[in-house]
């Protein structure tokens, strides 16, 4: 291999979380939405197994054991993505210690990345005789990256991490309004400016370890912030009906009939045909929708427990029409100044990429084995 | 050129699909014959048939996460890269992949 620069590093750090956040998605959205119904008709958890229970209650009560866990699905995600099969069972008991210690999605996502790493370095490096090369990936390794990540957990790591966890909760709940509003714009900008790219999953990540604090605002800015991009976008193209300004050519008008619908769902990347042909315009314009939708959202409230899920996910809100007013005005801003900024063109124009406006690749970018 | 490879993104429902479209077409368009598999979060799909396999030059795997099976490249070169990068300039990145894979012929 050849030496690591600190770029490839971080990329590799990233590559991780990324893996685990793809684990985690479906897990998360289907408890959120278990817990939302649940509660939506009045379940509540099932304290004993022994007294009855409602239809309802099982619900609400899958949901919360499923998004109580969550630390442990980004540990074991997170542990498994740098180690391999041998990465399990320290992610898994280190998400567990994590939720025994209360340092919460923090506690997990740290402790993941310890017990992957030990347990690589056990895989790479641990020299046993010929006899017992079968107890390495049985006994050996597991047993000794779980006890030592839980070691460093338990007697180093999880007390601050718990007390940064709860610090950094009590901040967050004691916002006043002004701050609702700065908070609400920044996560509205950095969720809509990228498309669904690093920035946004990295706020996305972070806003998950609020999630699962209980702190749901957040997460309904970011969504809203996704699907302001399709929503304005289409906003714009009534516009262009409307004020007799062509901004789209035939082909964007195309790619807008599959880009709303999945918008609805908060996928943004059917608007890529439109983004790639005008980009600094795309990028200012739902930015801008991004930041006053969010503003508007915190603001007034509004709250997701499921992290995905677009339209559909509005059963699930606390204060739905907020959001949903939030998400129509942060759009309808997108709209105006895209419809303001973008050239006047002919339907008919032909628009499309060529091999000179791509981006030059460099070969550091490569990672070739 | 015989190009195999797979695409992943995080959450497996967009970026995987479009970097598999941009780099089959753009590869097609460069001249190669090229399969790409999808590991979305619906699993596997358009899985390489082991004979492209054993025919490749070159794995391309456009990826934001871990992919599983990349030992099938083992015999060949493995080029990886973010799916971003594929999606915003795939006929540069398969113009890389040539001059890689002619400074590899000449070394």
């Amino acid at each position: 291999m050849v030496e690591q620069t600190s770029g490839k590093l971080f990329t590799n750090l990233k590559q991780h979380a990324l893996t685990a956040i793809s684990y985690l998605i479906p897990v998360v959205v289907s408890g959120g939405f278990l817990l939302a119904i649940g509660s939506l008709f009045g379940g509540v958890t099932i304290e004993n197994i022994q007294d009855p229970f409602g239809f309802f209650d099982t619900m609400y009560t899958m949901g919360g054991l499923i998004l109580g866990m969550l630390p442990v699905v980004i540990a074991t995600g997170i542990a498994f993505s740098i180690a391999d099969k041998p990465g399990i069972a320290p992610g898994f008991l280190v998400g567990l210690v994590a939720i025994n210690m209360n340092s919460g999605f923090i506690g997990g996502f740290v402790g993941g990345y310890i017990a992957g790493y030990i347990a690589k370095f056990l895989k790479d490096k641990m020299k046993v005789p010929q006899w017992a090369e079968g107890l390495k990936p049985m006994l050996l390794i597991p047993f000794a990256a779980s006890l030592a990540v839980g070691i460093i957990m338990y007697y180093v790591l999880g007390t601050p991490i718990s007390i940064l966890t709860d610090a950094l909760n009590n901040y967050l709940l004691g916002l006043d309004t002004s701050q609702k509003l700065l908070f609400g714009l920044i996560i509205g900008i950095l969720s809509s400016v990228d498309y669904g790219g690093p920035i946004n999953k990295v706020v996305f990540a972070f806003l998950l370890s609020l999630q699962s604090e209980g702190i749901n605002e957040p997460m309904a800015v970011l969504m809203l912030a996704s699907m302001v991009t399709p929503f304005g976008m289409t906003m714009a193209y009534f516009m262009q009906k409307i004020f007799g300004k062509n901004i789209y050519v035939r082909m964007e008008v195309e790619s807008l009939k599959t880009a709303f619908p999945m918008g609805v769902c908060m996928i943004t990347e059917g608007c890529y045909p439109i983004i790639f042909n005008d980009l600094w315009r795309c990028i200012l314009s739902t930015g801008i929708g991004g930041a006053i939708g969010g503003a508007m959202s915190m603001y007034l409230g509004a709250a997701s427990p499921v992290p995905h899920g677009g339209l559909f996910a509005m059963v699930t809100m606390t204060n739905p029409l907020a959001w949903l007013a939030s998400l129509l005005v942060g759009s309808l801003a997108t709209a105006i100044v895209l419809y303001v900024l973008k050239k006047p063109v002919a339907l008919d124009d032909i628009k499309e990429l060529t091999e000179e406006d791509e981006r030059e690749i460099d070969f550091e970018e490569l990672k070739i084995t | 050129m015989n190009i195999v490879g797979i695409a992943a993104c995080t959450a497996g429902i967009a970026h995987t699909y479009i970097a598999r479209e941009k780099l089959v077409t753009a590869a097609q368009k460069a001249g190669h014959s090229i399969h790409i598999e999808t590991q979305g979060t619906i699993g596997v799909q358009d899985e390489i048939p082991q004979k492209l396999i054993d025919q490749a030059d070159v794995a391309v795997i456009a990826a934001d996460v871990k992919v599983s099976g990349k030992d099938r490249f083992n015999h060949i070169r493995i080029i990886e890269i973010p799916t971003e990068v594929v999606i915003k300039s795939p006929n540069k990145f398969i113009k890389k992949v040539e001059e890689l894979m002619q400074k590899g012929a000449n070394a």
